[in-house]
């Protein structure tokens, strides 16, 4: 694959359990292009999520190598690597992960401030309006549902245009109809960022959206299917 | 369900908090055991020098009873009486006189308290002296002149060694022993000059006690063993009570010292109670933080059907057990302290320290502590029972919602705090000042709840403002101030409390070293003289007079005499504790109204008036004793009682150290009364030795007072006044720093989350490190800052209303509050810094 956005050789993850070592990644070797979806799909503890964290620079290889945009992530150190992250990756988590003291237009904002974006706030102003928020700019995670949460989440991932989209099971929190919500708004995000999106899921049909589908089990890749016809989106989000 | 159910589950529940080493409990324990602590340790040391002083009164006192006079020797019925009523009488006389040493341009000469005894002396206890030789043969002659003991500061101040001659007025001493320790020193107060002891025969050709010469006699009796100190007082009363004579006794052998300890004591206490409720605000957290980890097994427990009060009951006594143990910790400290620190007071003290355990000290720091932690806990702990399983279960991952405070909860509230009230005002015995206390308690936390709060919208208002846009960091610690679940409140109060306290010390302190040190020095006198005599007056004032260095001389004559009684009722029944009729006071006569006198009401009498005796007295104190003219006061001077009329009001200042006098006489009231002249010198410092020298060599009686030394003394005296207070704030201080350390240790969960996010957005450690100092530094600043305002108000208040000087707020103190406050929250939060920047985001973000 000519010019991978993001590139891993031989990467592996061992975390240490009480009873001793644990491989979670063994031997894993991906390219993924510009602009491609991947769905990632398979059991619960095949290290769908662990590969996605390996992938965004929040978990330390235990072997390999990824190169993400031409960079070596395993050569970088924590402080190397958050300042990576801005700008060109944005994370979404099934948890939402917002920060608890600030509210819906400072959450989204921060990313774009920690990059020395001078209009952050009205960025960020204008992310949320598109997710449908702009009439809870001011309110507080708590102050917000399940399904907002996640929007907030998404508008704070898409802010920066980042060139990649990590999303590790965004829906799996929420019902199914909020979900599929979330799910239309991300693939509109990527399509309208051109990002490349990776995403985690246990939900074939959300798999069947990508370009792409990497099977998983055991922390290996034990298929990956390219998908001529990826489904169509389901509905029109609004505001 | 009953309280054996209750207390069975409650067991268990223990059971397994104790298994995890009482996580999340230390706070508390170290809270409550602290504040009680310090609490009983007060009280053990306050116990222990009563019980001192209790037991050694008669030492103290320098025999079983005492009879003062003022300026006179008793007469000899006065005499016969004590002879009849006593076993043994001894005679001391008090008085402030001048040591001088060398003569021409190398005379020295100083200030000293001297002490002139009989061969009785000391009646009971020992004179310890150095070389150890008997007192009597210390003050026995040696080579034709009689010997003399002196304190080793004023032996070091004059360049005496032991052998050498002093002279004091025309008596020269030969100085045989230093003065280690007097006996009866505790019972003879404020002091300006060191002590220096001789024989009252040897004072016989001094000239130091001629006829209105200021100085006490004491009368110290031994009494037959059985007397009733009570019914011998009764006696004394009724033979003396009409000639300003007063009366002591060993039961209370230094009513100063006595009285010290006691207002002392209650104040610490005060003060320690200030801290316990700086710990009540951990106390509280701590168990709100423990009943929002037992959300779930609250809510399991509502599922299996445990009624609202089973679940009240089981974490009431859980906690009420977690209480005693605090408790228990802190008496223990308690009883500890006292004896660690005994050496220390006892050096400090003329007794030595019965650090036995004090019961009723460690009853009452336990009182203190069970209603504390009452106070603190209730709230929290009742609001479990009102909770719904349901909500409880919704609730697992947030805060509870507040609710409307159930009646039994706030009644008991009203009944734990009136009862917190009532053991104050009761065991402080001054329940003025424990209410007041309370009150200004109340006041400080209300102001530091309000700034919290103010701050939590202000911060949330200035983390969207432009000027925060660009700046992450700060944004983000702003930010962190103003949103939801943060723990400004519990910052402020904690650190707030003790941080005022401290910042009204350093205002009062530096207001009134201002006042003293640079204001009074500019229009005060260099020299206050006292017991020049009639005969000299003229000749003295010529003197000075003649002196270009002179730039003002005043003078007046001095008696002594004691308001007995204000319209013929007993002037204490009229006036109560009053300062003017506490002790002799110094009253003038004057036939002309003397220049720069302001009559505020009534008319000064005619020159040469001849009439009835008259008085015009000063003001404020008048106003104070609700005198008005024509009002008859009787005054005993020299054993003889004086009646006149007020027949006006002045103006009196005492804020300059000039002359001031609450009573001037007409002259024909005065007529006949020996007495002496009292005359301040006003001289720049560098002409003032050159000018003592003189005034000792030409009028070797007077006794010269510098007023520098007198200043230096106060600032000493107030000096170790703020440096106690400051000890006790510093306790409230390190309860705060307790409870910050726990609300950091608190927060660290939630901090290692927002670091993890702030990671995965891009900001790195260096920044996330910014941001939590920042954060830190804001709560500091802000806690600081309301205490310095707070501590500003009390600073004016105490200027304005008791001491009616200016007030200058002082910028360094505030500064070093400010600085104080944003150092104690920076050290607390950093120590929490190092695993919200060193954990892996990864990690935390997956379980969560």
């Amino acid at each position: 694959m000519p010019n991978p956005i993001l590139s891993l050789r031989d990467v592996s993850l061992s975390l240490m359990a009480q009873a001793g070592p644990v491989d979670i990644l063994r031997a894993i070797s991906l390219d993924v292009a510009q602009g491609e979806t991947i769905g990632l799909v398979g059991p619960s503890g095949s290290g769908k999520s662990s590969l996605l964290m390996l992938m965004a620079g929040l978990e330390h290889a235990s072997g390999g190598q990824i190169t993400a945009m031409g960079q070596d992530l395993t050569t970088m150190n924590e402080d190397a690597l958050a300042r990576f992250r801005r700008g060109n990756m944005g994370v979404v988590f099934q948890s939402f992960h917002l920060i608890p003291t600030m509210t819906a237009l400072e959450n989204v904002a921060t990313p774009l401030e920690l990059a020395n974006v001078p209009d952050a706030f009205a960025r960020a102003a204008a992310e949320l309006q598109a997710v449908g928020l702009g009439e809870r700019l001011r309110h507080y995670p708590s102050q917000l549902s399940g399904g907002e949460q996640q929007r907030v989440a998404l508008a704070r991932a898409a802010a920066p245009r980042p060139a990649l989209f990590l999303a590790d099971e965004p829906t799996g929190n929420l019902d199914s109809a909020t979900g599929q919500t979330i799910m239309d708004l991300l693939f509109d995000l990527r399509d309208r960022h051109g990002a490349t999106l990776v995403l985690v899921t246990h939900a074939p049909e959300l798999a069947a959206r990508c370009d792409r589908v990497l099977r998983m089990a055991d922390g290996q890749i034990i298929s990956d299917q390219r998908q001529t016809t990826p489904a169509p989106c389901h509905t029109e989000v609004s505001a | 369900m009953s309280l054996r159910q209750a207390a069975r589950i409650a067991s268990r529940e223990l059971r397994g908090g104790l298994r995890d080493g009482l996580r999340g409990f230390r706070i508390f324990l170290a809270c409550l055991a602290l504040g009680v602590g310090a609490i009983a340790a007060v009280g053990s040391v306050r116990g222990a020098i009563e019980v001192g002083l209790a037991d050694q009164g008669a030492v103290l006192l320098g025999g079983d009873a005492e009879l003062e006079f003022t300026y006179r020797r008793a007469s000899p019925d006065e005499r016969q009486w004590m002879d009849g009523t006593a076993t043994t009488v001894s005679e001391i006389y008090d008085l402030r006189a001048m040591i001088g040493t060398g003569s021409g341009d190398n005379a020295q000469n100083g200030l000293t308290q001297l002490k002139a005894v009989d061969a009785a002396y000391p009646l009971v206890g020992e004179v310890l002296l150095d070389p150890a030789i008997p007192l009597a043969t210390a003050l026995g002659p040696q080579n034709g002149l009689p010997g003399a003991v002196m304190d080793a500061v004023l032996i070091d101040r004059m360049g005496l060694r032991l052998g050498d001659s002093f002279r004091l007025a025309r008596q020269e001493f030969r100085l045989s022993a230093t003065l280690l320790r007097e006996p009866d020193s505790a019972g003879a107060g404020f002091s300006l000059g060191p002590r220096t002891i001789v024989a009252t025969s040897a004072l016989e050709g001094s000239m130091l006690l001629q006829p209105g010469t200021l100085y006490e006699t004491k009368y110290r009796l031994t009494l037959a063993a059985g007397t009733d100190l009570a019914v011998a007082e009764t006696a004394a009363k009724a033979r003396f009570d009409q000639a300003g004579v007063r009366w002591r006794d060993r039961r209370a052998g230094a009513p100063g010292v006595t009285r010290f300890v006691e207002r002392m004591g209650a104040f610490l206490v005060l003060v320690g109670l200030a801290g316990l409720t700086v710990g009540g605000v951990g106390v509280s957290a701590a168990v709100r933080a423990y009943l929002e980890r037992k959300t779930a097994v609250i809510a399991t427990l509502k599922t299996l059907g445990a009624d609202g009060r089973t679940i009240f009951l089981t974490y009431a006594l859980q906690i009420g057990a977690l209480s005693l143990l605090g408790v228990a910790l802190g008496l223990a400290f308690g009883l500890i302290a006292p004896l660690m620190l005994a050496p220390l007071i006892e050096s400090r003290l003329p007794i030595a320290l019965d650090v036995a355990p004090h019961p009723a000290a460690l009853a009452q720091a336990a009182v203190y502590g069970l209603l504390t932690a009452a106070l603190f806990t209730l709230w929290p702990l009742m609001r479990t029972a009102g909770l719904r399983a349901a909500t409880l279960y919704r609730a697992v991952h947030g805060s509870w919602k507040s609710g409307r405070p159930p009646f039994a909860a706030v009644l008991a509230l009203a009944v734990v705090l009136t009862a917190l009230l009532a053991a104050m005002a009761g065991f402080t015995g001054m329940p003025k000042l424990a209410l007041s206390s309370a009150g200004g308690v109340a006041v400080a936390l209300g102001a530091l709840m309000l700034t919290a709060l103010g701050l939590k919208r202000l911060a949330r208002r200035l983390s969207t403002a432009r000027l925060l846009r660009g700046r992450p960091a700060l944004r983000l610690a702003v930010g962190s101030v103003a949103g939801p679940g943060q723990d400004a409140g519990a910052v402020i109060l904690s650190l707030g409390l003790g941080l005022a306290v401290l910042a009204a010390v350093g205002q009062i302190d530096s207001n009134l070293r201002q006042s003293i040190n640079r204001d009074l020095p500019d229009v005060a006198p260099a020299y206050f003289v006292v017991d020049i005599q009639q005969s000299q007056i003229t000749d003295y004032l010529e003197r000075l007079a003649a002196n270009p260095a002179v730039s003002r001389v005043d003078s007046a004559p001095m008696l002594r005499g004691i308001i007995t009684r204000i319209n013929d009722r007993p002037a204490t029944e009229v006036a109560g504790d009053h300062w003017v009729v506490r002790g002799d006071r110094g009253l003038t006569y004057a036939d002309v109204m003397p220049k720069d006198t302001t009559l505020t009401a009534g008319q000064w009498w005619p020159t040469g008036y001849d009439g009835p005796p008259q008085i015009s007295f000063a003001r404020e104190e008048a106003e104070e004793i609700s005198l008005t003219l024509g009002d008859r006061l009787t005054v005993n001077i020299l054993g003889r009682d004086i009646t006149a009329t007020i027949t006006s009001f002045r103006e009196v200042d005492f804020s300059t150290a000039g002359i001031g006098f609450v009573m001037v006489m007409s002259p024909n009231a005065l007529a006949g009364a020996p007495h002496s002249f009292i005359s301040t010198i006003y001289t720049p410092p560098a002409a003032e030795a050159a000018l003592l020298r003189d005034l000792a060599q030409t009028f070797p009686n007077i006794t010269a007072i510098r007023v520098r030394d007198v200043i230096a003394r106060v600032t000493e005296a107030l000096g170790t006044l703020s440096a106690a207070t400051r000890i006790a704030a510093a306790a409230t201080l390190l309860t705060g720093f307790m409870v910050l350390i726990g609300a950091a240790a608190a927060g660290e969960t939630a901090r290692i989350y927002e670091a993890a996010i702030l990671k995965t957005l891009g900001a790195t450690r260096g920044q996330i490190l910014q941001s939590l100092a920042l954060r830190a530094a804001i709560l500091g600043a802000a806690a600081g800052g309301v205490a310095v305002l707070t501590g500003a108000a009390e600073g004016w208040s105490v200027m304005f209303w008791v001491m009616q000087a200016p007030f200058r707020f002082d910028g360094l103190s505030a500064g070093l509050i400010i600085g104080g406050g944003v150092l104690a929250t920076l050290l607390s939060g950093m120590a929490f810094a190092w695993r919200p920047l060193s954990t892996r985001p990864a990690g935390v973000l997956r379980h969560r």
